[in-house]
């Protein structure tokens, strides 16, 4: 009746551990993070701003994909989204970067609502299809408004977010920014699949052993709430595309492209859909692993790592859909014991 | 699995009772309903109504059509020909989270169950319409999110407990037997406070005691008003609880009664409950 039962154990949702171990994992993180930049250069923070930024789009995709089981091969378009309109608010019509990056969010997840409208009929294949192409549309588009958006060129001269003396040209704050958002969004997400919305949304996950049959004589909109997740999961790509913006001061449409997208599906896959803790760790995964190749393969083969890097990310995906289909967080899952009720919190 | 039915008795006694919708009057009424898929016909002008509180049985050959009746009424097939109405509200073309959220929900055959959650989530997901805790209050955490959620966590937990499952609240459906599987399916259409149940072979795949102890609950939520639509194929079993039955044969209806009447119909019998019996006998 349904998918493989292996599978299904493996990405069954975050019922790890008690409440309270699981807080106090939030709590320990959190703290960590908070600690690194002491004492550190700036090249991890550099990375680590990366890492933290492409956590926040990929932990908007674990919802869509994972939770709802939904797939996106466009998501970098968000991402694109958020970058251009607070880069054009700010620039072309002067509006302070913190409010063009609120800005950017509410029109990216309005544009979301909109297509979510038209696509959510669509399942499986076409649907990836459909948002691929949107992904190309987007690519294009902003390729060729050159008047609008410096098109191959790109824009410059993005104002930084600033707070106080800090602005967004200071590698610390950018870091801070970066995980405070990080922290944020990860402890809303979790909550949220924690809730009836978060059931719902399991119950039509079709490919991790859901019904949209069963959800929809419970009384669940389905339409509804595929279209919801798809808009939060585009409003944290546009978060992360915001503060990209007024952190580079410099975007490009190749930014944006679907090589992005496929990178982000696969930070969802390697990281694990079930949690949106695996964010995080395949935020964590590619973008280290993204560092090492970039000096690795130049050294060994005296070329530039592009191609390389692709056939790396290629091979990295079929193992983890062979050996890990759950990814890095159901490691994490196997040694914790299972969490004996969901109301221990209260 | 418990078979307690004193157990069950007391359970049934704490459920909330059906508020009734208007007596004497029809909850649910079928006119002339007909479907095809390509050239396949599989319902031919079918028409009945179900009355409030009662146990309608639907029963038939494989391929009679019975299966598809219950998705039309839930909503999960287009409605192209003929009228369902329930609550004097006309179905034709309503969404099935809509006509969930009008009163009726359905028990699967297959029971698809959600795999990827505990027992527990999948009959907190059968109290989806009794919240409106949305994406927002739900990730913020605010204090009436977890008010709810805390509702809902004891609603869903006393419907475990009325089909005895309360000590696998937190198991994986995987873990249970099918038996085990089709209570936590028929908890979680309970916790939809469902004014019209619709079970498609609830009886398939359990065993002796466990369809004792379904018996039992079925005729507890017909006490309390509940109205229950039952396809199936063991009609000795259901001839002994039902109210009213149908007959569909190649997706028409050949007959219509109480069940006594049923039993001596000559069509039935030739059609239908001769072969059964002739099956059971060999």
């Amino acid at each position: 009746m349904f998918a493989n039962t292996k599978v299904i154990k493996d990405i069954i949702p975050p019922k790890i551990a008690s409440a309270k171990l699981h807080n106090l994992a939030l709590v320990l993180f959190a703290t960590v993070m908070m600690t690194i930049p002491f004492g550190a250069s700036p090249y991890p923070l550099t990375v680590m701003v990366d890492v933290g930024l492409y956590s926040i789009i990929s932990m908007g995709l674990i919802l869509f994909m994972g939770l709802a089981g939904q797939i996106s091969l466009g998501h970098a378009a968000f991402f694109g989204c958020g970058a251009y309109i607070s880069g054009i608010l700010t620039t072309e019509y002067h509006i302070a970067p913190w409010l063009a990056l609120f800005l950017a969010a509410l029109i990216t997840g309005s544009i979301a609502a909109l297509i979510g409208r038209l696509i959510f009929r669509l399942h499986g294949l076409i649907l990836a299809g459909v948002t691929l192409a949107l992904n190309l549309v987007f690519f294009y588009l902003v390729s060729s408004l050159v008047d609008v958006t410096g098109g191959t060129m790109g824009m410059m001269n993005i104002p930084p977010l600033s707070w106080g003396q800090f602005t967004s040209q200071n590698l610390l704050f950018n870091y801070y920014l970066v995980w405070i958002v990080v922290i944020l969004l990860l402890v809303f997400s979790l909550n949220l699949a924690d809730s009836r919305a978060g059931r719902a949304l399991r119950a039509l996950n079709i490919h991790a052993g859901g019904s949209e049959y069963a959800a929809q004589v419970l009384g669940v909109n389905v339409t509804r709430y595929k279209v919801w997740v798809f808009v939060l999961s585009a409003v944290y790509a546009s978060l992360a595309g915001s503060i990209y913006a007024h952190y580079t001061r410099i975007i490009e449409p190749n930014s944006f492209m679907v090589q992005s997208s496929a990178m982000l599906a696969l930070m969802v896959i390697t990281g694990g859909r079930s949690s949106p803790w695996g964010a995080l760790l395949g935020a964590g995964l590619i973008v280290g692993l993204r560092q090492i190749l970039r000096e690795l393969i130049p050294a060994l083969v005296g070329e530039l790592s592009g191609a390389y890097e692709l056939i790396a990310y290629g091979i990295i995906l079929a193992l983890m859909l062979l050996f890990l289909p759950g990814g890095l967080i159901s490691l994490g899952r196997r040694a914790v014991p299972k969490r004996e009720s969901s109301q221990d919190e209260d | 699995m418990k078979t307690n039915l004193a157990s069950l008795k007391i359970a049934m006694t704490s459920r909330k009772k059906h508020k009734k919708y208007a007596s004497g009057t029809s909850l649910l009424e079928v006119k002339n309903v007909s479907k095809t898929f390509g050239v396949l016909t599989v319902l031919k002008n079918v028409s009945f109504s179900a009355q409030e509180g009662n146990i309608l049985v639907i029963i038939g050959p494989n391929g009679a059509g019975k299966s598809t009746l219950l998705k039309l009424t839930s909503g999960l097939l287009p409605l192209e020909e003929g009228e369902i109405w329930f609550k004097q509200q006309r179905l034709n073309g309503l969404a099935p989270h809509y006509i969930a959220s009008l009163g009726i929900t359905q028990l699967f055959q297959d029971i698809q169950l959600f795999l990827n959650m505990s027992v527990i989530e999948n009959v907190m997901v059968g109290c989806h319409l009794s919240s409106k805790t949305d994406f927002v209050s739900s990730g913020l955490r605010l204090g009436w999110a977890k008010a709810d959620e805390k509702m809902i966590f004891k609603r869903a937990m006393s419907q475990l407990s009325l089909v005895g499952l309360k000590d696998k609240a937190f198991s994986s459906p995987i873990s249970l037997s099918w038996g085990q599987q089709k209570l936590v399916g028929l908890a979680r259409a309970l916790a939809t406070s469902a004014d019209l149940l619709l079970l498609d072979e609830p009886y398939s795949g359990l065993l002796g005691d466990e369809i004792e102890w379904l018996n039992q609950l079925i005729l507890g939520l017909r006490r309390q008003g509940m109205t229950i639509i039952i396809i199936e194929h063991l009609t000795d079993i259901l001839m002994g609880i039902a109210d009213q039955v149908i007959v569909l044969d190649h997706g028409e209806k050949i007959a219509e009664g109480t069940p006594a009447k049923i039993k001596s119909n000559k069509i039935v019998i030739d059609a239908y409950l001769g072969d059964e019996s002739s099956k059971m006998d060999g």
